[in-house]
């Protein structure tokens, strides 16, 4: 079956990943073989699912607000903070 | 016999007659953990004193009062940390509480250790964590199954009483089978995901595991129940799973399918679960053969689903808000790239890649989408076999457990252990596997029982009239 | 100008509205602007691992009075979708929003004449009335907010996770006239709904622009350019202004346009090319598994509903009708929903609203009252202006009564005695005036028997000077020409 050619480095940049190239290289095949094992899905047919019928209650929340995490806590985890705020590199447009 | 062998169920009655303490039981638990956790290494952070200190402190009239559980280390436990045994969570500490933790707090539980899992919940084996293997308590060169490799190393081992653990694609039944304790995965819907650190938004489930059945459903009915916090979560309220303790079998329609039985499984493992169906039809049940036909499918419905959710939910884990950050970051796109790259494993990443791929533009339509409907079709599966049984009989895992680094080099291979409990969790059922034999070298084997949706008092109460009948689950692990 | 009429501006908006709700749009954190920052968060706003969103029921509902108040299909059944991509004011590195099922469809927003920019609303572009097609609208939650320093940047994440409703238009627009009063337009509706303040300068309203230019009568559209960075509605018109000028400079030589995303800068007025960060952004979108999918059913709908007010356009067309204000005076009023009540309640009590209407519009507003705490209470206007009417005093008079009603409000009436501004109708008096002011003129006497028919004023000036402004002109009128008639 022809899976297609996925190009690993492409892909782990869209998901902020960097590989080494051994890893290009051992990601490409393994993920290629899994794709291959994926290709069986496209034979079959689907046509009578039926749709999932959304259930009556969305379970909506009502606008009432809720205790917020006080600054500290929510800032308790930050890697790096200043003045309130939490801090990275400089954000360049 | 030592406290730490003992049921919850039994320890409560002692607990609330006041024959014994908390603390007695914390203690017990801590020296069997001394003794056999430098092997089993099930634990990934321990605090005795805490422990202690909430024993000390506990209500014995609570439904769980006093009761030590052990929590997999995905689960957020306010002011502890919450590793998912991965690098990039390193010094995180979790400013709330998982509703789950909430609810047994309230119920009166103390909380005894965090365990060990595969990063992420990604793994059949807990090889892939960042803080190290967990070794599978009845051979230590084997592994305990995943990704609750530590919560089911540590009920199986003895050294806690019960664990909670999360299931994405059998992480809560195939290490409780190889570890030779009960492992149960509710409805998709029953129990909270507030505060699990997410996998697969739409397969994941919390559960329990515990050493007998009537342990986990008292744990399922403290821990199910709609959750506002939770828009996935069920209306329905809880019940109690096992109303009827001596239960009978008889007139019980049990459904074998004829997917889980094939070529090229393990014969012990196969021979011991056709022998506990045998128990069933001995005990007026009916054996029903049925089909789901869409089974072969399933791991491939399953991979391309869960690793693209799971694209997006590791999608966070950036150093910006929390967690590890990489040191001295040029600009932010370094900053991204080499927090995710230094803190994520090789499993995470290669799942973030495949799931990234799925979704992405001019793929998402012949792997997304198509998997989507054939889930669709595996449900449908399920249901229609429910028509004619009121529970599925099956294998939990092809297989015993094998050694430790066996298919560390072979992932696909590695998938393919998940195909009897995959299904399950695509359709949303709920599904216990519970001790059904041993090899002959003393490894556990697990059978499942399949529920309707919503229908764990069924496999619960089937699960139990079993059990009781058997004594699988009174053997110990060597010492 | 002349090539530019060779040309024809192709332009879309793609609007972003901040929902005033009390909370978030998925968690109880309070959706409030200007306070302490970072001080309105939880694990779910703040993206902590293991959070879960639950979306806001006045969100939705007034993304569905929304589409209610534009003439939207509303969808049966809504679903949410993740939008994947990296950026530090998103919390969890997808922001969820709606992709296929959007909460409304289609609609559409007309272009209220006096919401063109002034300069133009004498024109045929802003008389035309066009109604400008929506594509949808759906909510979503907004990114949280950055600072910049010289060497690192800091952020407030107490904006993220705030209902935002994303309101695309199709590409109908002409020209950055039309692009301003859409804007307006659209804000007023969204205002008189109570469903924003929709402040472009505080960030509550956000646009971006697609543009394209094509030759006249030209099917195909041209290469669109998307514009960013535009911070008012004034700002749009002349981003607009600047870059279809541009892409037709660019055609005319022969050069391709290309099709990127352009910065406007306000300073400089001009667009420059952002800096290409990547290849288009590849969204990844796929339904949020945390979500339910929202049924808008007939309680939701109906909840909705309540809500819909009079909109711009009703309020203009009933005010002209039954109030007989002019058009202009009515989008005046139509602009500020409370001056507009005040107004009514003012010309409640009587026929002359149009008078009440000019006194409030012109001398009123120019006094620059608050009409919620102002102690010239409404009622005083209709009091006047059956005052006047009914012939107790002149205008004129009337003028002198305001002045007072102004500085020590009051009943009218009360002021009229107190100023002694009583007219004098009794036309026995007015004959004596009148008699008086012929004794004293015999030159504009002479001149108006001899047919130079102005010379009556003279007359008229002198009786109303004797009685102090106050003899009824119109009476006076009458019985001057009577007398000098005979």
């Amino acid at each position: 079956m022809s899976a297609p050619q996925i190009n690993v480095s492409d892909v782990a940049s869209l998901a902020r990943l960097t590989l080494t190239p051994e890893e290009t290289a051992k990601f490409s095949s393994q993920i290629g073989q899994i794709l291959s094992h994926m290709d069986s899905l496209k034979q079959i047919e689907t046509g009578n699912v039926p749709e999932v019928t959304p259930p009556a209650h969305p379970n909506l929340r009502q606008d009432e607000p809720t205790p917020s995490l006080s600054l500290q806590a929510a800032l308790s985890n930050a890697p790096a903070q200043a003045n309130d705020l939490i801090v990275v590199p400089k954000i360049v447009e | 016999m030592s406290l730490a062998h003992e049921s919850i169920a039994t320890l409560r009655r002692r607990l609330a007659a006041k024959e014994i303490h908390s603390r007695d039981l914390v203690r017990d638990l801590l020296q069997q953990i001394d003794a056999r956790e430098k092997t089993i290494h099930a634990y990934t952070h321990l605090d005795r004193e805490a422990a202690l200190a909430a024993a000390e402190k506990s209500d014995p009239s609570l439904p769980l009062g006093g009761i030590p559980i052990a929590i997999k280390d995905n689960l957020n436990v306010l002011g502890d940390p919450c590793t998912c045994a991965s690098k990039i969570l390193e010094g995180y500490k979790a400013p709330y509480d998982a509703t789950a933790i909430a609810r047994l707090r309230q119920a009166g539980a103390v909380f005894l250790g965090r365990t060990n899992m595969d990063e992420f919940a990604m793994g059949s084996s807990t090889e892939n964590s960042a803080l190290g293997i967990t070794r599978n308590p009845w051979d230590s060169t084997r592994i305990p199954g995943g990704s609750s490799g530590g919560s089911a190393a540590a009920v199986g081992g003895r050294i806690a009483l019960a664990a909670l653990g999360s299931d994405t694609g059998g992480s809560i039944r195939q290490p409780a089978a190889l570890c030779g304790c009960v492992g149960l995965k509710p409805t998709y819907g029953r129990i909270s995901r507030y505060g699990l650190v997410a996998f697969a938004s739409s397969l994941d489930q919390i559960g329990p595991l515990t050493r007998t059945v009537e342990d986990s459903a008292l744990l399922l009915s403290a821990l199910a129940g709609h959750d506002p916090r939770d828009n996935t979560t069920d209306l329905r309220k809880p019940e109690s799973f096992l109303a009827k303790p001596d239960g009978s079998v008889k007139g019980l329609r049990v459904g074998i399918p004829k997917e889980y039985f094939i070529p090229g499984m393990d014969t012990e493992t196969e021979a011991a679960v056709r022998q506990s169906a045998e128990w069933f039809k001995k005990n007026g049940a009916t054996l029903v053969d049925v089909s789901l036909p869409h089974t072969p499918s399933a791991i491939a419905v399953y991979y391309i689903l869960a690793t693209a959710e799971a694209s997006a939910n590791l999608a966070r884990f950036d150093g910006v808000r929390y967690g590890r950050r990489a040191t001295d970051p040029r600009d932010v796109l370094d900053l991204y790239h080499r927090t995710r790259s230094e803190g994520f494993g090789p499993e995470v990443k290669r799942r973030i890649i495949l799931g990234t791929f799925v979704l992405s533009a001019g793929y998402t339509d012949a792997y997304y989408r198509q998997a989507q409907k054939v889930r669709g079709l595996i449900r449908q599966d399920f249901e229609n076999a429910f028509a004619s049984c009121d529970l599925l009989l099956t294998p939990t895992s092809p297989e015993p457990a094998f050694k430790l680094g066996d298919r560390t080099q072979d992932p696909l291979k590695m998938y393919l252990a998940d195909v009897f409990t995959i299904s399950v969790n695509l359709a949303g059922n709920p599904a216990v596997s519970l001790p059904c034999g041993f090899t002959k070298s003393n490894l556990p084997i697990g059978l499942q029982l399949i529920g309707p949706r919503f229908g764990e008092e069924k496999i619960l109460q089937a699960g139990h009239s079993y059990e009781q009948a058997h004594d699988w689950h009174q053997r110990l692990p060597p010492a | 100008m002349s090539s530019s009429s060779k040309w024809e501006a192709v332009i879309g908006l793609e609007v972003h509205v901040q929902v005033r709700t009390r909370t978030k749009m998925f968690c109880g954190c309070v959706n409030q602007y200007g306070d302490a920052q970072n001080t309105h968060l939880c694990p779910v706003c703040l993206g902590l691992p293991g959070s879960l969103p639950v979306p806001n029921e006045e969100a939705i509902r007034k993304t569905i009075l929304s589409g209610l108040m534009l003439g939207c299909q509303i969808a049966p059944v809504a679903r949410f979708d993740r939008k994947n991509y990296f950026y530090p004011d998103m919390p969890k590195n997808y922001q969820i929003s709606q992709y296929d099922d959007p909460l409304c469809a289609g609609g559409g927003v007309t272009l209220d004449p006096f919401l063109f920019p002034k300069e133009i609303q004498e024109t045929e572009e802003a008389k035309a009335g066009r109604k400008i097609r929506l594509v949808r609208i759906h909510l979503e939650e907004d990114v949280a907010k950055s600072f910049h320093f010289e060497d690192r940047s800091g952020i407030d994440f107490n904006r993220a996770g705030t209902p935002l409703m994303e309101i695309v238009s199709e590409a109908d627009l002409r020209t950055p006239g039309e692009a301003f009063s859409f804007l307006g337009s659209l804000r007023q509706i969204l205002l008189a709904g109570n469903v924003s303040d929709a402040d472009m300068e505080k960030g509550q309203m956000r646009c971006d622009v697609n543009v394209s230019v094509r030759p006249l009568g030209q099917k195909e559209y041209g290469t669109k350019v998307e514009l960013k960075n535009l911070n008012s509605i004034s700002g749009v018109r002349r981003a607009l202004t600047y870059e279809i000028a541009r892409q037709i400079a660019a055609c005319e030589k022969g050069e391709a346009i290309a099709h990127e995303t352009r910065r406007w800068d306000d300073e400089a007025g001009a667009t420059f090319t952002m800096r290409t960060k990547e290849k288009a952004h590849d969204y990844r979108y796929f339904p949020e598994p945390d979500l339910l999918p929202v049924r808008t059913d007939q309680g939701l709908l109906d909840s909705a509903r309540t809500l819909v007010p009079e909109l711009p356009s009703e309020l203009q067309t009933r005010l002209i009708r039954d109030f007989g204000v002019t058009p202009y005076q009515a989008s005046v009023l139509t602009a500020d929903r409370i001056l507009c009540g005040y107004y009514e309640k003012a010309a409640a009590g009587t026929k002359n609203k149009a008078l009440v209407a000019n006194w409030i519009l012109n001398d009123f507003l120019s006094t620059q009252p608050d009409p919620t705490t102002t102690p010239v209470r409404p009622e005083y206007f209709g009091e006047l202006a059956d005052l006047v009417a009914g012939g107790a005093i002149n205008s004129a008079q009337a003028k002198k009564v305001f002045t007072e009603l102004m500085a020590h409000p009051t009943s009218p009436k009360d002021l009229v005695k107190k100023l002694g501004l009583e007219q004098i109708s009794d036309t026995s008096a007015l004959s004596a005036y009148c008699d008086e002011a012929i004794a004293a003129n015999p030159r504009s006497v002479e001149d108006y028997k001899a047919g130079k028919m102005n010379a009556i004023n003279a007359l008229k000036g002198f009786v109303m000077k004797k009685s102090q402004g106050k003899a009824n002109p119109a009476q006076v009128d009458e019985i001057l020409r009577t007398k000098l008639s005979s």
